[in-house]
């Protein structure tokens, strides 16, 4: 993506985002008569969104910027962050459910396998790790903090 | 409570030995993030501040002093060693100490940027000891006008740390702002933005937006170039006695300590400038009142000196504003006014009455984390150099799990845990979108204040905003606001047209970390 589509895409998101933001303002019931009301600071932002956006929209537009058209070059993997991603959403959503032991277990030995590559793979290492390093949180929480973490419906 | 009182309270509550275990923790911690390329200061503080909840307030906030001193002072182990700087406070350490380094100093090098790095810090905690208080006689004279027009300057940092696009750093901090108005408003209670989720009702906590944003973020960019997580830097040997340096040497280098300190400390006051532009700053004035600046850069003492004594003393300096006006001057900084928050503590002119027992207790966590960091970052300089050894594809997936811990902790609830994801998805929108995510945090911090004084002053004005103009406290900043914003904007326009001039592209992504 080039600066120009980028400071467009962040123009158009962002006018939206006020768009949206002044209309939940509005609705926002007002209970004080002395005071502005609760929805008084939220429509004020919201304008401000809706004119810094149309400001940048309108200097994206209108300028021109040698550096516009220049698209960054990137030899990062898309796969590599959404799998990344993927795995933390699984984790996040098993948190509760699964428990918090299990859940980091799997979770653990899942991404240290992922972010490491074929020369630095250690099986052994990353499943030990991914066992030692949730049950000493755990043990942490429960004994020394005295805040329990969730255990799940297995209960671990 | 007297002052007095005060002071023999912080000082009973400080020298306990689980407090001072928690300074030399935090110290040590801060260190190992410091140094280790890709984890900061800002994380260190944003991963052990949910672990503060369930401590004593002087415990809690003795950790966040050593996370945030040590974590400043390590970056400059792999900026010598690796000539990668730990933290962007130590980018300018890189200068002198990576040329000593390949000359065979690398010991020296680390000796004399540990021990000024803690003189540094003590002038620093010196400044704020004295200025603190006099600030906050000044700001017992606000009402909520000038409360807002504080507010409005404090947001006006979001232009200096908006890298070179104020336009973004505006939309930042807009969104940090529409954030902290989630849940129940302040004055009237009324339920807003939460769009029938009842977990919203108590909006978003301040650890699960910093940990999303500085830490999950981190780790997943680290997910995008994971072909890169295991590539080898090139790590230097070092020999050290003591610290490096000669009596003499010492004597000599009193003029670079003090003006570097000098520096550093203003810095830190003034908000929205971090600790290595300080660094840059010492180093540049220090090359330009030697009598050989032509061998700076070459990898000379004076260099290492001037940066890191500049860096750490920014610490203290920091702290000034951000007690006595909740003004959070830097990133590390906003981090560490969450953290009083957590604590119920409002920065403010009456945080030493309200609170003196807490404040003289972070000034002592500070000088003992300095102490601590000048003993132990020698000490145990050789595990600190080892550590650089650990692979990330193995440190990045614990801290994930510290991040979670460390969300859920903060209601114990797991909705925070599926927040940090949120907001971590959030921060890489910016990084895509090239916007600076430490605004966020300034506008979610300041958002509450500006909104509570707005509406408190228009009330009091009967709705009229001429009341604003009948202050002059808040003219006085709303002056200033102007100016500072008017400054960024010539300084940004400047650097625009020199990067222009050298034929490179204009970098709009750019912040402290």
């Amino acid at each position: 993506m080039s600066n120009k589509q980028r400071n467009l895409l962040t123009s158009v998101l962002f006018l939206a985002f006020g768009v949206f933001f002044l209309i939940q303002a509005k609705g926002v019931p007002h209970k004080i008569e002395s005071d502005v009301g609760s929805g008084y600071v939220p429509a004020f932002i919201a304008i401000l969104f809706i004119i810094v956006a149309a400001a940048k929209l309108i200097i994206t537009l209108t300028r021109k910027d040698p550096y516009d058209d220049v698209v960054e070059k990137s030899d990062d993997s898309l796969v590599g962050g959404v799998v990344t991603i993927a795995i933390m959403f699984v984790y996040m959503m098993a948190f509760e459910p699964v428990g918090f032991v299990l859940s980091s277990i799997i979770f653990l030995f899942a991404l240290m396998n992922w972010f490491a590559n074929s020369e630095n793979r250690n099986i052994p290492i990353f499943a030990i790790i991914s066992i030692i390093m949730p049950i000493a949180v755990d043990a942490l929480f429960v004994f020394v903090i005295k805040m329990p973490l969730p255990k799940g419906i297995i209960g671990f | 409570m007297v002052p007095a009182n005060m002071i023999a309270e912080a000082f009973a509550n400080t020298f306990t030995p689980m407090c001072l275990f928690l300074i030399w923790f935090g110290t040590i911690i801060g260190i190992i993030f410091g140094s280790i390329p890709g984890l900061s200061a800002t994380m260190a503080v944003v991963l052990f501040l949910p672990l503060t909840f369930g401590m004593e307030t002087t415990q809690g906030l003795a950790l966040l002093c050593g996370l945030y001193m040590g974590g400043i002072s390590g970056g400059l182990i792999s900026a010598i060693l690796l000539k990668i700087p730990g933290t962007p406070s130590s980018i300018s350490t890189v200068f002198d100490g990576g040329p000593m380094a390949e000359r065979g100093e690398a010991g020296r090098a680390l000796g004399v940027g540990i021990l000024f790095s803690a003189l540094g810090s003590i002038l620093g905690i010196l400044a704020l000891m004295f200025i603190s208080p006099l600030l906050a006689m000044v700001c017992l004279l606000f009402s909520a006008a000038d409360y807002f027009a504080v507010a409005v300057f404090a947001l006006s940092i979001i232009a200096s740390l908006s890298g070179k696009d104020m336009l973004n750093g505006l939309f930042a901090g807009l969104i940090g702002i529409a954030f902290s108005m989630v849940g129940m408003a302040p004055i009237d209670a009324a339920v807003r933005f939460t769009f029938g989720n009842y977990q919203l009702m108590s909006g978003f906590d301040i650890t699960v937006l910093l940990i999303g944003v500085f830490a999950i973020t981190d780790i997943i960019l680290s997910g995008f170039g994971r072909e890169h997580l295991a590539d080898k830097m090139e790590k230097k040997k070092y020999k050290l006695r003591g610290y490096g340096l000669s009596v003499q040497e010492f004597i000599q280098q009193i003029p670079n300590l003090i003006i570097s300190s000098i520096i550093g400390i203003g810095i830190g006051i003034l908000p929205g400038i971090g600790g290595s532009t300080s660094g840059l700053l010492a180093y540049t004035t220090a090359k330009n009142r030697s009598k050989y600046p032509e061998k700076f850069g070459t990898g000379i003492i004076d260099g290492v000196i001037a940066s890191e004594t500049a860096n750490n003393a920014t610490v203290g300096g920091s702290m000034i504003p951000l007690l006595c006006m909740g003004i959070p001057g830097n990133t590390v900084a906003a981090i560490f006014l969450g953290g009083l928050q957590v604590h119920a503590i409002s920065p403010g002119p009456l945080i030493f009455d309200k609170s003196g027992q807490y404040v003289y207790g972070i000034y002592l966590a500070l000088i003992i984390s300095t102490i601590f960091m000048l003993i132990f970052e020698r000490l145990l300089l050789p595990l600190f150099v080892k550590l650089l050894d650990i692979p990330k594809h193995i440190l990045l997936p614990c801290i994930v799990v510290m991040c979670c811990v460390g969300g859920y902790s903060a209601n114990s609830r797991v909705f925070d845990v599926q927040c940090i994801l949120i907001f971590g998805l959030l921060g890489l929108l910016f990084k895509f979108l090239k916007i600076p995510s430490t605004p966020l945090i300034i506008g979610f911090i300041v958002g509450a204040m500006f909104e509570e004084n707005l509406r408190q002053a228009l009330q009091a004005g009967h709705g009229s905003w001429s009341v604003f103009l009948t202050r002059p406290i808040a003219m006085g900043f709303f002056i200033v606001t102007i100016i500072s914003c008017f400054m960024t904007v010539r300084k940004n326009l400047a650097d625009k047209k020199a990067a222009e001039a050298a034929g490179k592209a204009f970098d709009t992504s750019e912040e402290e970390g």
